[in-house]
């Protein structure tokens, strides 16, 4: 039986609008008043722009086209059809973009894990790529939550620290480069939330029966947590709709689970120091939990440290017989296969440790001939006849 | 002619109203909502705290108090949308009617508090992800009906618990205050659910228990020894469902160690803030408001009424947190100041 009181109760629940937070400072008029200063260069977005949602209504502005990639350390030695498949995207939908050969590691390892090197030598490498970007005129768009994370706590230490934007300025004039910000630091799972309709659009794939648990990376959300993608459509405003939001776009079958808010176990020190309990937390509380409560086809999460520590735990866990076993990706490569990406030439899922087979099976896609096309593709390459593959061999 | 005018029909304006009218001013009460009475009514509180009496019943006598003290006018569904002078104000009010304009010798900011909103930070909790997560306010309004029950099935909650502090004293969130009412409240609500099933098993998590006054003995040790109500010391951190129930977690700091409990009904204590009516009058009377909203007195701890404009005052919890008996308090205060300028203006005009 249902009361007035339970109705308004229930009713108080159906939308969520997140009022502006006051400690969420809009930082973009400091930031111009900087550079009208001569403080610093902002790096303007700049074309078709989306506007998208963050988590105290400061709206952030995503570019869609002439981007930077800025390229993840894990995905490069772990996961390489992560990057590809961000690209593979926006080819498809007819995006430029410029995959650039002097981009550096953030260092935000350091940062992190050991808390090895210094703040002027942290804040002085961001300041390098961004400039760096910003001498191509392709905007940044950062792949890993990590890099993203720190480049926003780095942006907020140069923009309140007139000594530290001194110190970056002395190395940038060193390096014959300028102290440039970008206006807005874009990840590029907000560029796919951005364009997601736009990918539903373009999908090939029925998706509708896949069942899909979304790890939300600490370093995208946890971190200068204003800037954070927060769609009342999504969990109702309370959870970051960077990755979630694209499944709904998809027509996934998003499922949640209790143990969402937790890191995926991979930290940082730890997975130094302590790999057994990275592969332990990974498993007990991220992946048996999500078997448990959700049962999903596959786990999506959008920073490469994530994808690792997911993917890579299971392969421990299943000799000590424990309830594992599922897949581990990207959402760019989720969303590259539900549009036709090559699940090998693109989106290299060879490279992952658990089964990702049924997965693909589900999806309507038969690995099986599409390994043999890849086998093909592996024997050209080593006789010689061909040095490397390209995007023509990859939509052959 | 110069009337005072009261904004805001809440226990405080209430109170500053039936004060004004009772000392000879002529009072004109703006009133946004179509009822006067405030929160109490507006979000169907069941008893005022500590004395356990009908919420409604209170309002009402209020209600009544105000229109018999002399010359009053209740605006309705109304507002203040234009301050126009000094001091005295020329206040446009908006009505059903259409917009006119009320001299006023003095004004009395009475718009009170809106509940801290559970999901705006405190995602852990699941209030809006959660139907058996609510609020003080909604288990409030179960209470008015004499029917508490787990909202996701209607069944009656066997074991319920309150979390304390949410969106109070938490700098995380940026309200570095205590909404001094909250454990009472819960205290309060805690013995109701009690009373109305004894069967139940009913807990409060605290940092600590700030029970101001004589609610010590109208509300905590009552709640403990009569109505064995559990007050377990420590923050909960995280709510998950597991197995169609409420997981709680946090830590026990008095045992020093995790907690895990399943519970059918979690009640979040949430805090106060500013109305949006406080933030929007504030703006429209320019009045210096603090770092979190609220309208800043200018002279406290003895004048806690005084704006930073002359001739506005302000009373209740449009000033901070305030009980009931704070917020009749600084309403009586506030139109005491208000009927004393009032009558200068009167004496100025007599010349």
């Amino acid at each position: 039986m249902t009361t007035s009181a339970v109705n308004v109760i229930l009713s108080r629940k159906e939308r969520f609008e997140r009022e502006p937070d006051r400690r969420s400072e809009d930082f973009h008029h400091h930031l111009f008043e900087l550079e009208a200063e001569g403080e610093l260069v902002v790096q303007r977005v700049a074309g078709e722009v989306v506007e998208v949602p963050t988590k105290y209504g400061i709206a952030k502005r995503i570019p869609k086209a002439h981007l930077w990639h800025h390229k993840s350390c894990g995905q490069c030695g772990h996961i390489p059809g992560y990057s590809t498949s961000i690209f593979w995207i926006m080819r498809k939908l007819g995006y430029d973009y410029l995959d650039p050969e002097d981009q550096t590691s953030c260092t935000a390892w350091n940062y992190y894990a050991s808390a090895t090197s210094n703040q002027a030598a942290q804040a002085a490498v961001a300041v390098r790529n961004f400039a760096a970007a910003y001498e191509t005129g392709f905007f940044p768009l950062i792949h890993c939550g990590t890099s993203y994370g720190h480049y926003k706590e780095v942006r907020s230490e140069l923009l309140h620290d007139a000594a530290l934007r001194a110190q970056v300025r002395k190395v940038m004039e060193r390096l014959g480069k300028q102290l440039v910000l970008p206006e807005e630091i874009v990840h590029y799972s907000e560029w796919l939330y951005a364009v997601r309709d736009e990918i539903a659009q373009r999908a090939v794939r029925d998706v509708c029966n896949v069942a899909v648990t979304v790890h939300p990376a600490c370093h995208y959300y946890k971190l200068v947590e204003g800037d954070a993608i927060y769609d009342p459509d999504v969990y109702h405003g309370q959870r970051t709709a960077a990755v979630s939001g694209l499944v709904q776009a998809l027509g996934a079958d998003l499922r949640s689970y209790s143990t969402f808010f937790d890191c995926c176990g991979f930290g940082f020190r730890h997975i130094l120091v302590q790999r057994d309990f990275t592969r332990s937390f990974s498993t007990l509380r991220k992946i048996e939990v999500m078997r448990a409560e959700a049962d999903p086809d596959v786990v999506l999460t959008h920073d490469t440290g994530c994808v690792t520590a997911l993917d890579k735990s299971q392969f421990a866990a299943q000799a000590h017989e424990r309830n594992v076993g599922v897949p581990v990706m990207s959402e760019a490569q989720f969303a590259a296969l539900a549009m036709g990406a090559h699940p090998f030439k693109v989106c290299q899922l060879h490279w992952h440790s658990t089964n990702y087979r049924p997965l693909l099976e589900k999806m309507g896609i038969d690995w099986r001939a599409a390994w043999a096309e890849f086998e093909e593709d592996a024997k050209r390459l080593s006789d010689g006849r061909q040095q490397f593959l390209t995007w023509a061999d990859v939509d052959a | 002619m110069d009337r005072i005018v009261v904004i805001g029909g809440g226990p405080a304006g209430l109170s500053a109203g039936i004060a004004a009218a009772e000392l000879g001013a002529p009072v004109t009460l703006v009133e946004r909502n179509a009822f006067l009475g405030g929160r109490p009514v507006e979000e169907n509180y069941a008893s005022i705290t500590p004395y356990l009496e009908d919420a409604a019943m209170v309002m009402g006598r209020m209600e009544e108090r105000l229109r018999a003290a002399g010359d009053v006018e209740v605006l309705l569904s109304s507002e203040v949308v234009h301050a126009a002078g000094d001091g005295p104000y020329g206040l446009t009010i908006r009505t059903p009617d259409g917009e006119r304009v009320q001299e006023a010798s003095a004004v009395v900011v009475a718009t009170g508090f809106t509940h801290f909103d559970p999901g705006r930070e405190t995602q852990l909790y699941g209030y809006y992800e959660f139907p058996d997560v609510i609020a003080l306010q909604d288990l409030e309004a179960m209470l008015k009906e004499h029917h508490v029950v787990r909202p996701s099935n209607g069944e009656a909650p066997r074991r319920v618990c309150f979390i304390q502090c949410v969106g109070s004293r938490d700098r995380q969130i940026g309200n570095e205050y205590c909404s001094k009412v909250c454990c009472g409240v819960a205290s309060k609500e805690a013995i109701e659910v009690r009373q109305l099933l004894p069967d139940s098993e009913v807990f409060i998590f605290y940092i600590d228990m700030r029970m101001y006054g004589y609610w010590e003995r109208q509300l905590y040790w009552p709640a403990q020894e009569e109505h064995h109500v559990q007050y377990v010391k420590g923050i909960v951190t995280e709510v998950l469902p597991k197995d169609g129930r409420l997981l709680v977690r946090g830590e026990d700091t008095t045992m020093g160690r995790p907690m895990e409990t399943l519970m059918d009904l979690v009640v979040l204590s949430v805090g106060m803030e500013p109305s949006p009516g406080t933030r929007k009058i504030a703006g429209i009377l320019g009045l210096a408001q603090n770092k979190f909203g609220f309208i800043e007195a200018q002279q406290p701890p003895l004048d806690t009424v005084g704006t930073s404009r002359p001739g506005v005052f302000a009373a209740g919890a449009a000033l901070g947190p305030s009980d009931l008996e704070d917020c009749a308090s600084s309403g009586g205060l506030a139109a005491a100041r208000a009927v004393a300028l009032w009558r200068q203006h009167q004496t100025v005009g007599a010349r």
